[in-house]
């Protein structure tokens, strides 16, 4: 019970949050939320299974443009509907993407998420007649039922309610065979198959997993900036989701939730000079890598344990 | 826990609601006006020239007279780098956090059309945004910048027709909003004058072979080519018609693309080109306003050479200015908007008297200028768009 103590003032808190903070942090809170999907997401494939990817921003826009078309097209359809349609498509092409991608590793599968991503964003520009190409695409409210999500609040909850059943199904995958199996991936690949574990079925479960993840996460993601267009999804935004758990901690579900704040305060923050940002997310990367291989969450437990 | 409720507490009394202030942005001695723009990426060079070189040269003139009505005007930029979704974050950053009063000179239509709903949502002037697409036309709360393509387009064919003798177009134009706008534009411009395109053919963004356009082009045989490109492809496509000889059309360039760069990166290649330009020469041009213009970049910037986006970011600052004064002391959102409808008429200086009516739209001129020896000659007077 007393473990249940911190999580229930977060839950307060996230729940309080539209009445404590000016309107701009809700919005902000949104945005983190949503990258904290994403990470989530990234972290299930990179974290668990070793499988770097350079290409999420491009998984992110296909949810983002499915959710924006299904409800373009269909105004009525409920947001809940296009959010799990928005992971399912991803989660369908991230499959068809991760099965190839088995035969590759380490630096040649970083090089074919990259181009993964690149593909995407030349595909939205080329099929103009659905997606607007490079004019871009405005995102209509999202309803729930009768209800419209017009206000920075309503879609606030919207996120935070979504985000916070992600982050459980993550917490708790750890529990399930499934879970089991990328972990054991996760410590050695070798020792995994040795033991039974179909390494390669697994690690297709966590493309798809990862994809629906991030296919979700954009469905969000349209929804709270209400306007897409392919520059939005550029390999900068790839190598954000990278810090991201690197930051938080690979393979760590609070660590993703933190890497993603930080992230994304600290890319707010920078708002006014972004020529400066590859530099300082770099800086942090290589700082991570050598100081603190676990991320801020490796290092929180280390102080903990003192 | 106590300390938690002691921490939920003071928040909530930091939020408390403080006394209602006369107009958000505005206070007795301080204008607040920003916007986002690209600082990076594809246009870092234009958004910088047209806020840090433009509007903010004009505001520090008007700074160093005393303001407008006593109110120093103090300007806030944020990076978008053409990306929507950071425009639409920093946009709302200026309005909730830096209480901006208006948004003024952001740059590029997808940045700008992802922020133009919530602004006019808010109520918050979104003024002389630095791109032609007409998608600004009938809001409130916004008031368009440069000369919008449609009008672009009707002066170029107006003129081709009537003075030029011109019967048969082809168009090279970019496979998006700015592309299309021109391309609608000029079929309909064209139909008046009971005349069809010969031929068209578009260009992707970011494209930079276009010779199969080209070649295409040649074989339809039209007396005048559009250009509707960025200053890439536009100078890729001279540099392709002078490699296969193709010199019986005349390239005639759209008002986003008439600008120095383009005329960089043709080289010679750019040598008897025409086309629409939207502002008289940064450089060389004698009208009062941009002597005034070229007078103080000496003064505030020395080291940074006058160029025409530094040039319609100065305009706007002007122009903003001569609104607020007009609105007078008492300077609230509608105020302003009221008084900018008002302008009627108005001498600058710099382009043919300004007058903005209930259609928002600031800019309408242009005139036909052709290359020679590496520069624009201007060859007719302020054109028609009416």
């Amino acid at each position: 019970m007393r473990r249940r103590w911190p999580l229930l003032a977060l839950g307060a808190l996230l729940a309080a949050w539209p009445w404590l903070a000016p309107r701009y942090f809700v919005f902000l809170a949104s945005l983190i939320l949503v990258n904290a999907v994403v990470a989530l997401g990234l972290n299930l494939l990179s974290g668990y299974t070793n499988q770097l990817s350079f290409g999420h921003a491009g998984f992110l826009a296909i949810g983002a443009y499915t959710a924006a078309l299904l409800t373009i097209h269909a105004p009525a359809v409920p947001v809940v509907v296009s959010l799990a349609a928005a992971g399912v498509v991803t989660a369908v092409v991230g499959l068809g993407f991760g099965v190839p991608c088995l035969r590759l590793s380490g630096l040649y599968l970083a090089m074919a998420t990259l181009a993964f991503g690149f593909v995407i964003t030349e595909a939205i520009l080329n099929l103009d007649g659905l997606t607007r190409g490079a004019d871009g695409l405005r995102v209509p409210v999202a309803r729930l039922g009768v209800f419209a999500l017009a206000s920075e609040t309503a879609r606030y909850y919207l996120v935070a309610v979504v985000a916070a059943l992600l982050v459980a199904a993550a917490a708790n995958l750890a529990r399930t065979r499934t879970g089991r199996a990328l972990l054991a991936i996760r410590e050695s690949e070798i020792a995994a198959q040795a033991s039974g574990v179909p390494v390669a079925r697994y690690k297709t479960i966590a493309f798809g997993l990862s994809a629906f993840y991030t296919g979700v996460a954009g469905g969000l993601f349209a929804f709270v900036v209400g306007f897409l267009s392919p520059d939005a999804f550029d390999v900068f935004m790839s190598v954000d989701f990278i810090v991201m758990i690197i930051l938080g901690g690979l393979g760590s579900v609070p660590g993703s939730v933190v890497g993603a704040a930080v992230v994304t305060v600290l890319h707010d923050s920078l708002a006014a000079f972004q020529n400066y940002r590859p530099l300082i997310f770099g800086v942090i990367l290589i700082a991570c890598m050598l100081f603190m291989p676990g991320g801020i969450i490796g290092v929180g437990a280390r102080l903990a344990r003192r | 826990m106590r300390s938690m409720v002691l921490v939920l507490l003071s928040a909530l009394m930091l939020l408390a609601p403080s006394p209602a202030a006369a107009q958000q942005g505005v206070s007795d001695g301080e204008v607040v006006l920003g916007c986002s723009n690209s600082f990076s990426g594809p246009l870092a060079f234009t958004g910088e020239q047209a806020t840090k070189f433009g509007v903010d040269l004009y505001f520090k003139v008007v700074n160093d007279a005393g303001g407008i009505h006593g109110r120093k005007v103090r300007t806030v930029y944020y990076d978008d780098g053409y990306k929507p979704q950071d425009a639409v974050a920093n946009t709302r950053k200026l309005v909730e956090q830096d209480k901006v009063f208006a948004v003024i000179a952001p740059q590029g239509t997808p940045p700008v059309v992802a922020t133009m709903d919530y602004l006019e949502e808010n109520k918050v002037p979104l003024l002389f945004p630095f791109q032609g697409s007409p998608v600004t036309r009938g809001k409130k709360y916004v008031f368009s910048g440069m000369t919008l393509y449609d009008r672009q387009s009707k002066m170029m064919i107006d003129y081709l027709v009537a003075q030029r003798k011109v019967k048969t177009f082809g168009v090279l134009y970019q496979d998006d909003e700015y592309g299309k706008a021109f391309l609608t534009s000029f079929e309909k411009d064209l139909g008046r004058h009971g005349l069809k395109l010969t031929a068209a053919e578009s260009v992707k963004r970011g494209a930079t072979d276009v010779s199969a356009q080209i070649a295409k082009l040649q074989a339809a045989k039209p007396q005048v080519t559009f250009l509707v490109l960025t200053p890439g492809p536009g100078a890729q496509a001279l540099k392709e018609r002078q490699k296969i000889g193709w010199n019986d059309t005349v390239m005639v360039s759209s008002g986003p693309l008439t600008d120095e760069r383009y005329l960089a990166l043709a080289g010679d290649a750019a040598e008897g080109v025409e086309g629409l330009s939207l502002w008289p020469d940064p450089l060389t041009s004698d009208r009062p306003g941009l002597k005034s213009y070229r007078e103080a970049m000496q003064k505030y910037f020395g080291k940074n050479e006058p160029n025409r986006y530094s040039l319609s970011g100065y305009f706007a600052a002007m122009l903003f200015t001569e609104g607020a004064k007009r609105a007078g002391k008492n300077l609230t959102r509608d105020s302003l908007v009221t008084a900018l409808e008002g302008i009627k008429g108005w001498e600058n200086g710099i382009l043919p008297p300004i007058t903005i009516g209930s259609d928002h739209e600031t800019q309408r001129q242009g005139f036909w200028v052709k290359v020679e020896q590496g520069r624009f000659k201007q060859l007719t007077d302020w054109l028609k768009s009416e």
